[in-house]
């Protein structure tokens, strides 16, 4: 077992490192395809099905400064895997360098619990949390774009602000009622 | 603090890199201090990579941990003093340069973004105002009526109330005079008194004649019986006797307009009209 670790490589020059966790493999690569358009830095963009990463890769593989782990609310298995795969992560990389992105929430067959418990989980860890659209081109522009604001803070690369700030206003809450029934 | 040290570090890194085709010496000046710069972080790396034996599992470790981190940080922006990027006015310059235009792009899109924002809120304006018109007319219209409608009522209380009823008074009056001269007429005309009745018939004149001095008209039949109904409504009934001419009674029962008494005889009233 191996943590992957927020620090243990030298940065590269202008370059930005991300890394997207999805257990189903759908979303990721479009998303992926949306990130490296970016011009203004150097973004490179790591996929994985879940974590550990193998360790065959592990002396090629650069600093990863932006961990996502994207969650299809229509699978349960999808959560579960992201969940396993939190054990992974060194400590450090909860300190803004983890979000969560959220597809298929609008979907009807979705149980609210399962939202639910996603939100727990990212409120507990002081994650942000993000709803995105993988069925339309706009959708993922959109999800792409957010992730890229995120990812340059993350990476250092925006004067003045760091990750750990930047998580602090963004991240996820869970209203105090949650658990309560709702009588809407 | 570490961690963070590091982050400025790449990030001054970069942003001086961006600085090219300048000249040799202020270029030269830029890579010694990139060289610098990356020795530092190397420093720092090598720091972080020796000192990373704390694993906490649980997110109440976790939160303990960002508790301190945030702290860190806010001790790092507390210290740190504001310092120029390089020294060299041309590398200064080359970079403002770059930012400003940066800038520029980014505020002529804010612009023009603003710009359509207001076209759209001038148009809505120009409708919210239209309305706003059409409504105060409406306005106008009402209060011109509700004062004009206050006005009567108040004229009306004071004088012409008075007035009215009056006009009323006297058009009832002169339709009820208008009336009792109808009637007079026709009675006149159609039923005159038995006396003045020119009678073709001598036995019915002879007849007649016995009974001229007493006789009274229909007028006066009629009369007595309104007469009597108004002042004593509760005892209606006249006593016939012989002033009345017979077939005058019997037109009256006939037509409905006056009521023979159920046990006596010699009794009528007039119908109850009303």
């Amino acid at each position: 077992m191996s943590l992957l670790k927020p620090f243990s490589k030298l940065p590269g020059l202008n370059t930005a490192n991300i890394l997207l966790v999805e257990s189903e493999e759908q979303f990721q690569q479009s998303l992926a395809d949306g990130l490296v358009e970016e011009t203004a830095v150097t973004v490179n963009v790591r996929l994985a099905k879940s974590l550990p990463l193998p360790k065959e890769n592990e002396e090629s593989r650069p600093r990863i400064d932006l961990v996502v782990f994207i969650i299809n609310l229509t699978s349960e298995l999808s959560f579960q895997s992201a969940e396993a795969s939190l054990k992974y992560l060194d400590p450090g990389y909860f300190l803004g360098k983890v979000c969560f992105m959220v597809t298929n929430a609008r979907n009807a067959s979705v149980p609210t619990e399962r939202l639910d418990a996603v939100r727990k989980l990212a409120a507990a860890l002081h994650c942000p949390l993000l709803f995105a659209e993988d069925q339309t081109p706009d959708g993922v522009t959109n999800a792409t774009k957010r992730l890229l604001s995120i990812l340059k803070v993350s990476a250092g690369l925006v004067p003045m602000a760091t990750a750990l700030y930047l998580s602090s206003l963004t991240s996820c809450t869970v209203p105090p009622d949650i658990d309560q029934p709702s009588f809407d | 603090m570490a961690e963070v040290k590091a982050g400025v570090a790449a990030k001054e890194a970069l942003s001086e890199a961006l600085s090219e085709a300048l000249s040799e010496a202020a270029f030269s000046e830029l890579m010694e201090q990139c060289e610098d710069q990356f020795t530092q972080l190397e420093k720092l790396q090598n720091e972080i990579i020796l000192s990373e034996p704390d694993a906490c599992e649980n997110p109440q470790d976790q939160a303990v941990n960002r508790l301190m981190a945030t702290e860190a940080e806010l001790k790092q922006w507390l210290t740190v003093e504001p310092k120029l990027l390089a020294s060299n006015s041309k590398v200064l310059l080359k970079a403002g340069k770059e930012e400003m235009l940066k800038l520029c792009s980014e505020l002529e899109m804010v612009l023009s973004c603003q710009e359509a924002k207001r076209d759209k809120l001038k148009e809505t304006k120009e409708l919210e105002q239209k309305w706003l018109e059409e409504k105060q007319q409406v306005l106008i219209a009402a209060k011109n009526h509700v004062e004009r409608i206050k006005m009567e009522k108040e004229k009306a209380s004071e004088h012409s109330i008075l007035l009215d009823t009056k006009g009323k008074i006297q058009k009832l009056n002169v339709y009820q005079k208008r009336l009792m001269e109808c009637l007079s007429d026709v009675l006149e005309k159609h039923v005159p008194l038995p006396q003045y009745e020119p009678s073709t018939n001598k036995k019915k004149k002879s007849n007649t004649q016995e009974f001229d001095k007493d006789m009274i008209s229909l007028n006066e039949i009629l009369e007595l019986l309104m007469n009597k109904t108004l002042n004593t409504p509760h005892d209606p009934y006249i006593t016939i006797d012989n002033t009345f001419w017979p077939p005058y009674i019997e037109l009256l029962l006939r037509y409905g307009i006056a009521v023979r008494h159920q046990e006596s005889n010699f009794k009528i009233r007039l119908e109850t009209f009303l």
